[in-house]
């Protein structure tokens, strides 16, 4: 029953992919992509990797999607001129896709065992994030403010 | 459940965001491929987590997603200052530091 669920989601998260790198309309791109992290965390969750799977919706869902879709309304989206593809980037760029897609599939091939969904909730997470991994976790909280400094130094007017 | 599902699902994933990467000029776009290919990561990361019964791997997504965050943050501030800088968000409108 979990695999159903697995190829299902994880076939709608490709396809919604596929339209969020391909979609003409960059506003439609970014809700595609929104439906893919979605289906996404739905993945997470048929594989027993509940809390991941919240996290996913959370944060990527939530906070990065939406921030995209904030900060495209402070630009003018009738000026962006409509890319149409060029032949030889697509060539290029279905080329070097084909190749990565086959590589990791064949390596992935060699990997032998079974998957067991177990589920793993915020309780079994919390042990090694806050005993094994305290000072990575206390790095990444350094890493966000940073990052939230300088964002907002980069982007507010000069007056 | 066989692993091979993990990876048929990163391996594609990680293709498309490769794909928009190449073949896309606008600037945002290229940021939602940026993003699939770190989805790509983190499903792997999970996938192999499951498989060897060891969390370690699923700990690591939540960096993994953090430094998602604050490249999301910090780029879209550069896009916004090149924005009002061109009034453009192509890429190939960027050429200022091209003699």
């Amino acid at each position: 029953m979990n695999e159903v669920f697995f190829y299902l989601f994880a076939g709608l998260s490709v396809a919604f992919a596929a339209v969020a790198v391909t979609a003409k309309n960059i506003i439609r791109g970014g809700v595609a992509l929104l439906g893919s992290f979605v289906a996404l965390g739905a993945v997470y969750f048929t594989a027993g990797a509940e809390f991941v799977g919240i996290v996913q919706v959370i944060v990527y869902g939530g906070a990065i999607v939406v921030l995209y879709l904030f900060a495209l309304m402070t630009m003018d989206l009738k000026k962006m001129k409509e890319d149409p593809f060029r032949a030889g980037s697509v060539a290029i760029g279905s080329f070097l896709s084909l190749a990565v897609i086959v590589l990791l599939i064949t390596g992935g091939l060699t990997v032998g065992g079974e998957v067991e969904p177990q589920i793993s909730g915020a309780t079994e997470i919390a042990m090694p994030l806050f005993y094994k991994f305290l000072l990575p976790f206390e790095i990444v909280s350094v890493l966000l403010l940073v990052a939230t400094i300088g964002a907002v130094a980069i982007g507010r007017r000069d007056s | 459940m066989s692993p091979i599902g993990f990876f048929i699902l990163s391996a594609l994933l990680f293709g498309i965001g490769i794909f928009g990467i190449v073949a896309r000029r606008n600037v945002i776009s290229l940021f939602f491929s940026l993003e699939l290919i770190l989805n790509s990561a983190n499903v792997l990361l999970v996938g192999f987590s499951k498989l060897h019964q060891n969390l370690f791997g699923e700990v690591f997504v939540f960096f993994v997603l953090a430094v998602a965050a604050a490249e999301a943050a910090v780029g879209l501030a550069i896009v916004v200052a090149l924005y009002r800088l061109t009034g453009s968000v192509n890429t190939e409108d960027f050429s200022r530091l091209r003699w």
